[in-house]
C-alpha cells in the first residue's frame, strides 16, 4: 500500500537480530502513554459536567476503535466493518443481559470473545483474499450487518432496544461499593478499558508478533519470503480487532442504555477512519485519542453555529486534509511530543528538579 | 400472470435506471481516478433540487432547468477535484487521505443542501402526468421519461468510453496511469474530464427523477451505499458492469417487493455478499486493483 513507517524502519532491517531494542523501544511507549494516562484520570477532577464526561467516553470509545483500524493496516488491511464488530458485541451484550440476565461483569469477556470467533470465522474467508476484495467484502458485511439486524423483530429492527441495564455494582470486601450510576463511574471504567487495550496492544507490538506485522504491512511478500506466516498472523490481528471492537459494544450500550442498528453502519466506520487519519496513523495510540478528541470536540465549540456546524466542520476537515495529509500530529512541534512525551516531561522537570530528572529514556 | 411479469420488469427497469445512472458514473471516475468518491450522492441530490429550484422557483422549462443544474454540477464535480482531490491523490496517504475528504465533501455538501434547500420533502408534480398503457402494462409518462432518456445517455456514455480516442485514453489510465502518461496521455486532464463526466451524470439522474418522485435532502445520503454496492457487485472498474448491475438490482427489488415484501432487502444484500466473496472482481471485474 505504500505506507511508510519511518521510525520502524529499524525494526524492518534488523528484524531477525536485535529485538532488545525494540523491546526498549515498546516498553519507554508504555511509559508515555501511562503518563497521556494519568492525564486522562485526572480530567474529572477538573471537568464536572456530565455532558462532557459522555462526550469524553463517546471520544474514548471511538478512540479505541480506531486504534484496531490502525492495527489492522499496519498489516496491509483496510476494514470497512469495524462498526459491524462494535454492534455485534453491543448486541450480544444486550442478549445476554437482557434475555438471559447475565452480569455486565460477564456480558463483557463473553460478547468480546462471541464477536471474536465471528471475526475469527469471517477472518478465514476474508483473509484470504487481502487488498482491494478485502475492502468490498467487508464493506458488504458492514452493510448486510446494519439491514440484517434491522429486520429482525426480535432484536428490535431498526428501533432498536431500550433499558439496557447499567453494569453491577462491584461489592469489594470490607471497603466500599462502586456502583455505576453517574457518568463520572462510566467514564473513569472507560478509562479502565482503553487503558487495558492501549497496554495490550503496546505489548504485542514491542514483541515478536507486532514486528511481524510491520514487515506483513510493509512489504507482505517479503514477509513472506523471510518465513513469516502472512496469512495467520493477519488472521490473529483481524481477530483481536473483532474481540476488541466486540469489548467496546458492550460497554457501549450498557454505558448507553439503549441500542440502535443504524449506530453501527458503514458511515461510523468512516468516522473512525477519519478519527485514525486525523491523528496520523504512524502513531497507533496517540493519533486515535487526538483525532477522536477533535472529532468530538470541535463540533462542541461550534454548536453555536446549529445547523452550519455539520458545514463548518467539514470545512475544517478538509482544509486539514489537504495541508496535513498525514494527521495532526505530523505537525514538526507535535510530532516529537507524540513520540515522546516521557521526554519531554522530563526536560520540564529538570527546571524544577523532579525526581524524574534523573531518568534518560531510551532514543525515538 | 403476463401482464404481472411484464408490469414487474418494467417498474424494475424504471427502479433501476437511477441506479444505473449513478453506478456507471461512481464506477467511470472510481476506476479511472482511483478517487474513493462517497460525495457522489450529493451530486444526486443537488441536481435533483437545482432543477426543482429552476422549475418552480424561476419558472424555467423543464429542459432548461435540467441543462442550467448539470451545468452547476459539473463545475462543482471540477471545483471539487481541482481544489480538493487533486492534493490528496497526489499526497503520500492516497487512499486513506481521500476518503476522509470525500466524507468531508459528503458533509459539506449534505449540509449544505439540507441549508440551502430546507428540510422538507419537494416534488414536481405537473410536470409529466398521466400514464401510459400498453399490453395492459401500465407505467406513468414521468418514468417512462426517465427510462427512455436515461437509456440513451447510458448508450452515449459507452460509445464515449468505447469508441473514441478520449474514452480509450480514459480507459488507459484506469489500467495503468503511469504507462498511459509515458504514452503521452495527460493524465491529470482525463481525471479532470472523468470527474466532471461523472458528475454531470450524478446531476442529470438527479434531475431527471424530480419529475416522477419525491426529493428529500437526505436522498444522497441514502442512495450511495446501495450505488456502491452496485459498482461492486458489476465490477469495480468495468462501467458496463454497472450497467447491468443496477439493472439486475432494480429488477430483483421490484419482483422481491412484490412477492417478499420489506425483506427483500437483506436477501438482496446477502445474495450480493455471496455472489462478491466468490467473485471478489465484481462480476465483470478485469483485474485486482491494488491500493
Amino acid at each position: 500500500m505504500g505506507l511508510s513507517f519511518p521510525s520502524d524502519l529499524e525494526a524492518y532491517l534488523d528484524v531477525k537480530n536485535l529485538p532488545s531494542k525494540q523491546k526498549a523501544k515498546g516498553l519507554a511507549n508504555l511509559k508515555n502513554i501511562l503518563i497521556v494516562f494519568i492525564i486522562f484520570l485526572l480530567v474529572p477532577l477538573v471537568v464536572k459536567s456530565p455532558y462532557y464526561l459522555t462526550l469524553l467516553t463517546t471520544a474514548g470509545i471511538g478512540a479505541v476503535l480506531a486504534m484496531t483500524f490502525i492495527l489492522l493496516l499496519r498489516t496491509g488491511l483496510v476494514n470497512m466493518a469495524i462498526a459491524a464488530f462494535w454492534g455485534m458485541g453491543a448486541y450480544f451484550s444486550t442478549i445476554m443481559s437482557m434475555k438471559l440476565d447475565m452480569s455486565f461483569w460477564l456480558c463483557l469477556p463473553m460478547s468480546a470473545i462471541l464477536t471474536g470467533i465471528i471475526g475469527l470465522i469471517l477472518g478465514l474467508i476474508l483473509v484470504r483474499n487481502p487488498g482491494f476484495s478485502f475492502v468490498i467484502m467487508t464493506m458488504v458485511i458492514a452493510m448486510v450487518f446494519v439491514v440484517a439486524v434491522g429486520s429482525t423483530e426480535e432484536l428490535g429492527g431498526y428501533s432498536g432496544m431500550l433499558r439496557i441495564p447499567r453494569p453491577d455494582p462491584i461489592h469489594i470486601p470490607f471497603l466500599f461499593t462502586l456502583k455505576f450510576k453517574t457518568n463520572m463511574a462510566s467514564y473513569y471504567l472507560m478509562v479502565v478499558l482503553v487503558l487495558l487495550m492501549v497496554v495490550l496492544l503496546s505489548l504485542l507490538y514491542a514483541s515478536s508478533i507486532g514486528r511481524a506485522w510491520t514487515v506483513i504491512g510493509l512489504n507482505s511478500q517479503l514477509a513472506e519470503s523471510l518465513g513469516i506466516n502472512v496469512f495467520r498472523y493477519r488472521l490473529a490481528a483481524f481477530f483481536l480487532a473483532g474481540t476488541i471492537a466486540g469489548l467496546m459494544g458492550s460497554f457501549y450500550v450498557h454505558y448507553l442504555g439503549s441500542v440502535n442498528p443504524e449506530t453501527f453502519n458503514l458511515f461510523k466506520t468512516v468516522h473512525v477512519f477519519i478519527y485514525a487519519i486525523l491523528g496520523g496513523i504512524q502513531f497507533p495510540f496517540l493519533g486515535p485519542i487526538v483525532g477522536s478528541l477533535v472529532m468530538v470536540f470541535f463540533p462542541e465549540f461550534i454548536r453555536t453555529t446549529q445547523e452550519l456546524e455539520s458545514i463548518i466542520t467539514g470545512g475544517v476537515l478538509l482544509i486539514l486534509i489537504i495541508f496535513l495529509p498525514a494527521g495532526i500530529l505530523s505537525l514538526p512541534g507535535l510530532r516529537t511530543f507524540a513520540s515522546n512525551p516521557a521526554q519531554i516531561f522530563s526536560k520540564y522537570a529538570q527546571a524544577v528538579r523532579s525526581p524524574w530528572s534523573r531518568e534518560r529514556s531510551s532514543d525515538k | 400472470m403476463l401482464t404481472l411479469i411484464g408490469q414487474l420488469i418494467v417498474d424494475g427497469i424504471a427502479m433501476g435506471m437511477v441506479y444505473v445512472m449513478l453506478s456507471a458514473g461512481i464506477v467511470f471516475i472510481m476506476s479511472v481516478t482511483g478517487i474513493f468518491y462517497l460525495a457522489y450522492g450529493q451530486f444526486y441530490m443537488i441536481g435533483a433540487f437545482l432543477t426543482w429550484g429552476a422549475v418552480v422557483l424561476f419558472n424555467l422549462p423543464f429542459p432548461a432547468a435540467l441543462a442550467l443544474a448539470v451545468i452547476a454540477t459539473t463545475i462543482l464535480g471540477l471545483l471539487s477535484y481541482l481544489l480538493l482531490f487533486q492534493h490528496t491523490m497526489a499526497s503520500e496517504e492516497k487512499f486513506l487521505a481521500t476518503i476522509v475528504a470525500a466524507v468531508a465533501l459528503m458533509m459539506v455538501l449534505g449540509q449544505g443542501g439540507l441549508v440551502v434547500f430546507g428540510a422538507s420533502p419537494r416534488s414536481l408534480p405537473d410536470l409529466f402526468t398521466g400514464n401510459i398503457s400498453a399490453f395492459g402494462i401500465t407505467i406513468s409518462v414521468a418514468k417512462m421519461v426517465v427510462v427512455l432518456i436515461g437509456i440513451a445517455v447510458i448508450l452515449l456514455l459507452f460509445l464515449f468510453y468505447t469508441k473514441t480516442k478520449t474514452g480509450r485514453a480514459m480507459r488507459a489510465v484506469s489500467f495503468l496511469p503511469e504507462t498511459a502518461s509515458l504514452q503521452g496521455i495527460n493524465t491529470k486532464a482525463i481525471c479532470l474530464a472523468c470527474v466532471g463526466i461523472g458528475t454531470a451524470l450524478a446531476g442529470f439522474a438527479g434531475g431527471i427523477i424530480a419529475p416522477g418522485y419525491g426529493l428529500v435532502p437526505e436522498m444522497g445520503n441514502n442512495i450511495i451505499l446501495n450505488v456502491l454496492l452496485i459498482a461492486m457487485l458489476g465490477g469495480i472498474d468495468s462501467v458496463l458492469g454497472a450497467v447491468l448491475g443496477g439493472l439486475v438490482v432494480g429488477l430483483i427489488l421490484s419482483f422481491g417487493q412484490y412477492f417478499f415484501g420489506a425483506r427483500v432487502q437483506i436477501i438482496l444484500f446477502i445474495t450480493i455478499g455471496i455472489i462478491i466473496s466468490i467473485r471478489p472482481g465484481g462480476l465483470l471485474g478485469r483485474k485486482e486493483l491494488t491500493l
